[in-house]
Formats: C-alpha cells, sequence, structure tokens
C-alpha cells in the first residue's frame, strides 16, 4: 500500500525501457503517431494579462507573467530585467523523488534561460524607465500542471505566449517622480520582442539512431537514451541547442531534426500570433465580462487548438462566434455562415515548406537506402534496397524537404 | 452567474456563484479537480497514502501536508497563511487514524482569482479529496461573506465586491451536524452582524452540499438521490 507507485514514472522500468526500445526498432509508437507526427497544441488564455495555460496531449503548463518597477543591475544599466521561474512542485507531483526533480529542474530551468535570457528575445532596453534607477523587471512564473512528457516544448510555448500576450501599465518619469498609470487611465503596453524563440524535442534510442521521436510522451522521454531539443525562432535563426545523452548519433541526424524543428517553430509562432489576435478580437466582443480560464470548465470553446486554428482564418472564427452568441440569447434558429465545425480529426497542418534553409549544410555522403512508401520494417528495406540503391546512386537527386527526420527516408544527395 | 444587485436597501445578496468543476484534468495524481465559483478558478490536487520522512512519520495517524501556490511569484507569507488555514480544516476532516506511518498530500494551485479564493480553495480541496479516496470523516464546505461600506451583506463577492468591503468574513461547515470548522474574519464588526452572516453562510453551504453530491453523482454515471432533490427545491422555495 505504501510503495511510491504514483511516483514511479512511467519508463523508468527495465521492462518497459525494453519495450519502448524494441518498439523505437520497429518504428512504431504507442499512441500511433509517426516519429514525426506532433501532439495537438491547445492554448487558453485567461482573463488576466499575462496568463495562458498550454496543453499538449496530457502535459499541461500555466504561464504567468508579472511585472514590477525595479532597479537594473550595474553591468546593465539602461535594460530591463527578465526572470524565469519554473515550478514543478505543486499538483504535478514531480518533485517527491529529488534525484530526478533536480536534473529536470535544473535542465528546464537552463534551457529556458538560454532560449529567452541569451537569445536576447525580449527587447529589455524598451523597459527602461530612467537609466541606472528605474526599470522594468518582468517576471515569467511557469507552473507545471501535469507531466506526461515533453515539457521543454509546453514551457517554451507558455513562456512565449505568455509574454506575447502580456500588457505593462504605462510609466512616466518627470522631475525624478516615477508614475505609473492604471488600467484605466492609460492603455496597457505590450512587450516588445526582437524575436520569437520556441522548442522543438526529440528523443533517441540506442536500438534506431536514426529515427527520432519528436515530441515524445513521457513513457517515451523517460526511456530515452539521448534528448535533442533546440529552440528555433520564426526567422529559421537557431536560438539554444540541447543534446546530450549517450546514443551515438550521426550529424546528419540532428540536422535534419534541425530543419524540421526550424519549419515547426515557424508554424508554432504563426500559431501563437494568430491565437492572439484572436483572444484581442474576443476581448473587444466581449467586454468588460472576459471569461477566462473558467472557460475551461465550461464550454472550451475558448481553447484555441493548433490543428484547427492554422485551417481557418481568425476573421472567420470571430464571425462564427459573434453570432452563436445572439443565437443563445435570441433562442432563434439563425443560420450559421460558415462552414462545418472543423472535423475532430487531428491532422497534421502542413505549412509551405521553406525552402530558405539552404544555408543549413547538406550531406555529402549518399545515404544507401532509398526508401518505398511501403516497407514492411526497417532492418527488412535496408537489406532489400541495398542492392537497389547503388545502381540508382549513379543518377543525381536533389535532396528533397520531407516531414522525415531519418537520414534513410532522404533521397540520396548530389554526389 | 450573479451580478451584484446593489439595491439601496438592506436586501443581501444571498446567491453563491455559479460552481463548476471538472473531476481528474491531472493524470500523475491521485485525484485531482478543477473548480470554480463565478470567475475564480482552483486547481486541486492529492496522493495519498503514501511513504513519509522518517521526521514526518507518526503512529498514531497521518501526516497530512497541504500546499497552496499562487499563479504569479513565488509563495509568500501570505500564501502560507492560506496554507494553515486549509491545514487546519482538512485535518479535521480527513480520517488519518486509518492510515498511520504515512502521509496524505494536498496541492492547491490558484489558476485565476476573482474574489474569495479562501473559499473556493477549500472546497476545492474537499472535492479533490473526495475523488482521490482519502479517507474522510465528512465533507465541508467554506463560504466567505463581506459587509460592503453601505452595511449590506453579500455573499460569496467577486473582485470588484471585495475592492469595498468593511469586514470579511469566511466561515467553513461540516456536512454531518454543521458545526463551524474555520472562522476568519477581517475587519470591524458587531457580533449581531457576525451572528447573522454565520447563519447566511451556513444555508449557503447546503448549496455547496447539494453541489458536491450531484457532481459525484454524475460523475459516477449516477443520479443523485431523489430526496435530495426535494431538499434542493424546498430550498428553493
Amino acid at each position: 500500500m505504501f510503495m511510491n507507485s504514483n511516483l514511479f514514472e512511467p519508463g523508468k522500468s527495465k521492462l518497459e525501457r525494453n519495450f519502448i526500445q524494441s518498439a523505437a526498432k520497429q518504428n512504431t509508437r504507442l499512441d500511433g503517431r509517426k516519429s514525426g507526427d506532433f501532439r495537438d497544441v491547445k492554448l487558453t488564455f485567461g482573463a488576466d494579462w499575462g496568463t495562458v495555460i498550454v496543453a499538449i496531449g496530457d502535459t499541461k503548463v500555466l504561464a504567468q507573467v508579472s511585472c514590477d518597477i525595479g532597479t537594473p543591475s550595474s553591468a546593465r544599466p539602461n535594460e530591463g530585467t527578465l526572470h524565469l521561474n519554473v515550478s514543478l512542485g505543486g499538483v504535478a507531483y514531480l518533485n517527491e523523488s529529488q534525484t530526478t526533480h533536480d536534473q529536470r529542474f535544473l535542465t528546464l530551468n537552463s534551457l529556458l534561460e538560454r532560449t529567452f535570457r541569451n537569445s536576447r528575445s525580449l527587447d529589455l532596453e524598451s523597459l527602461c524607465v530612467a537609466a541606472e534607477q528605474h526599470v522594468w523587471c518582468v517576471r515569467v512564473d511557469i507552473t507545471v500542471l501535469n507531466h506526461d512528457g515533453n515539457l521543454y516544448d509546453a514551457s517554451t510555448v507558455a513562456a512565449l505566449a505568455a509574454l506575447m500576450h502580456f500588457r505593462r501599465p504605462d510609466v512616466t518619469f518627470l522631475d525624478e517622480e516615477i508614475r505609473i498609470y492604471s488600467d484605466k487611465e492609460r492603455e496597457l503596453i505590450p512587450l516588445l520582442f526582437l524575436h520569437y524563440p520556441v522548442s522543438v524535442t526529440y528523443c533517441l534510442y540506442k536500438s534506431n539512431s536514426h529515427y527520432p521521436y519528436v515530441d515524445p510522451i513521457l513513457l517515451e522521454e523517460n526511456a530515452a537514451d539521448s534528448i535533442i531539443v533546440l529552440s528555433f525562432n520564426s526567422y529559421n535563426e537557431l536560438c539554444s541547442l540541447n543534446a546530450g545523452g549517450s546514443t551515438p548519433t550521426k550529424a546528419g541526424i540532428i540536422m535534419q531534426c534541425a530543419r524540421n524543428a526550424a519549419k515547426r517553430s515557424k508554424s508554432l509562432v504563426d500559431f501563437l500570433k494568430k491565437a492572439l489576435l484572436l483572444d484581442e478580437q474576443r476581448r473587444n466582443n466581449k467586454e468588460p465580462i472576459m471569461e477566462g480560464l473558467v472557460s475551461l470548465l465550461t464550454n472550451k470553446s475558448q481553447t484555441i487548438s493548433y490543428n484547427h486554428l492554422m485551417k481557418e482564418d481568425v476573421s472567420d472564427i470571430v464571425m462564427r462566434e459573434k453570432q452563436e452568441i445572439p443565437e443563445k440569447v435570441k433562442t432563434e434558429d439563425k443560420p450559421v455562415a460558415v462552414d462545418a465545425e472543423p472535423h475532430k480529426k487531428p491532422s497534421k497542418a502542413t505549412p509551405a515548406p521553406i525552402n530558405d534553409s539552404a544555408w543549413l549544410p547538406r550531406d555529402k555522403e549518399a545515404s544507401p537506402t532509398v526508401v518505398t512508401s511501403s516497407a514492411p520494417t526497417k532492418t527488412n528495406r535496408n537489406k532489400s534496397q541495398r542492392g537497389a540503391g547503388q545502381q540508382k546512386s549513379t543518377q543525381k537527386h536533389s535532396k528533397q524537404q520531407n516531414q522525415s527526420d531519418s537520414e534513410e527516408e532522404t533521397k540520396p544527395v548530389i554526389k | 452567474m450573479n451580478e451584484i444587485a446593489t439595491d439601496k436597501g438592506k436586501v443581501p445578496n444571498d446567491k453563491l456563484r455559479e460552481m463548476r468543476c471538472e473531476f481528474n484534468p491531472l493524470s500523475r495524481c491521485d485525484g485531482s479537480v478543477m473548480y470554480s465559483q463565478g470567475s475564480t478558478v482552483v486547481i486541486a490536487a492529492v496522493l495519498g497514502p503514501v511513504e513519509v520522512k522518517t521526521q514526518s512519520l507518526s503512529i498514531d495517524g497521518s501526516y497530512l501536508e497541504c500546499n497552496y501556490r499562487p499563479k504569479a511569484g513565488l509563495p509568500q507569507v501570505k500564501e502560507r497563511i492560506r496554507e494553515s488555514v486549509i491545514q487546519d480544516v482538512l485535518e479535521l476532516a480527513v480520517l488519518g487514524e486509518s492510515y498511520p506511518r504515512s502521509k496524505m498530500s494536498v496541492q492547491i494551485q490558484e489558476l485565476e482569482d476573482r474574489g474569495s479564493i479562501d473559499a473556493c480553495a477549500v472546497n476545492a480541496a474537499c472535492l479533490a479529496m473526495i475523488i482521490g479516496g482519502l479517507p474522510m470523516k465528512y465533507s465541508f464546505a467554506a463560504v466567505q461573506c463581506i459587509i460592503n461600506e453601505d452595511g449590506e451583506y453579500i455573499l460569496d463577492p467577486d473582485q470588484r465586491e471585495t475592492l469595498h468591503q468593511r469586514a470579511s468574513f469566511t466561515f467553513a461547515f461540516d456536512s454531518l451536524e454543521g458545526d463551524l470548522l474555520l472562522v476568519q474574519t477581517k475587519g470591524s464588526f458587531k457580533i449581531a452582524q457576525f451572528n447573522d452572516i454565520e447563519c447566511l453562510c451556513r444555508s449557503a453551504s447546503a448549496n455547496i452540499f447539494q453541489f458536491y453530491r450531484d457532481n459525484i453523482a454524475k460523475y459516477h454515471g449516477r443520479k443523485s438521490s431523489p430526496t435530495s432533490d426535494v431538499k434542493e427545491m424546498e430550498t428553493e422555495t
């Protein structure tokens, strides 16, 4: 009865690790996703500015931004400060087994620091009120509500969404006197960004180091031998890279992961911008009563899902919601002037492939195999195609962008 | 959902805000609930009985750990006061004697504070304990009421109303006898007002207990008993 079975996370036992390793060998995942498939990202903005709950599958993270006037550091007297704090304890029950908590906690904190602070994503100079005296100190508190894998991505998306959502009060500094205006006196001001970073996580297994799994669940993450976390911004710039573990990995794999992570980051940032636009228009429609996080309990229509949002225009959604509100009030049958609800089945939203990743070095060596569309298992495919690959290698093929992160699935490069 | 009905007479606002809850939104704990009163939203999770450190080990009963976390910033003294208040109520209700040498942990996370967060946190903790299967002697419900500047009693105030208060009261009652488990007051008031508000809160707590029954029954796929429906009709008239 008293065994801490709840605190033993899935993926730590030998049986589970063997299971995941053999599943990785066959390139299958527990929830049926392909190695390059992401889970749906769902955002819910709160009624306060700077509040957001991000849910990636079952992983739920709450982020809250707050700000205060403070004194700057002496090294940078004309910049505001950004402080990121992740707390794993609390409802997530992650800090019970101390060893995993410390490592995970430190990695998470260091990743967020590097992604947001070291890459200078927030324009800190715009937060300066009076050099050497008064600056805005922005603080992001990230609370993990539930951990089902991929905490890195959820935290970066939550932090970025909260920072983009946040509005700070207007302030004036005259004659040595600082005056902060409340939101009734003057409009609140959003924060300024130089770029928008998000991260993508891959995990690798010793049994199959050519197929990194993206967006792992907790079971896959704990059983992984190596974890690669890449942060890209929407301009295809790498903000941070965290690769570690015990699997020998070809550099080509990491480059392929990087290409796909760059694509995914751009579409995630587009999604965030769209979601913020939608939230803003909802606020304009519903003032002064803003539902906020209660919507998680009422009808969940305020939750913005990546799969659904990337298919529609914001204006369509707002129009549809505007017509739904008078429908509820008047209880008449008004024809809703939009197509049917987006179907629930999550399909992978494929943004146009970015072809400007030419700066990424292409693999010089020809990959020995060419993949056919249907293949029984990876090992069989290798053996059967090796002969065919030799014959085809004389032809020139340009490397195409595709969704898989495996080197072997790409066509052979120019020799 | 009730907005303020501030008529200039002494008509008290005697309705609680609309309550909603969702069970088990979190997958890694024994029981969890996302609970809201009006726009105030709170998440509570329980874990237990589990192993306990030797320093907290007790042969008489289980050790109850309670944590309240605010949405922004690190927990300060204000949060510690809330924790100790909630812990007092929980310790009265939980049947610790059935699981000696163990620990039960209750964690409460504030998601959005729009008034009467103390009461909301206590109610969420009760629901989480029921869903998590912790042994309890009775369930409990907390209600907050304020006296505003005009001398009116406002039950379950939202944030706007909380700003203009002269005194605030938080009471928690148990479900068996209706005994008081918690009394927290702030501000200045007369004893007659205190007694009035205590009665007001006690009758309001009946609604909360009914809400618990209905939702837990719904969660388990059953309808709540017909006798409770009759009682509900009585309280409405």
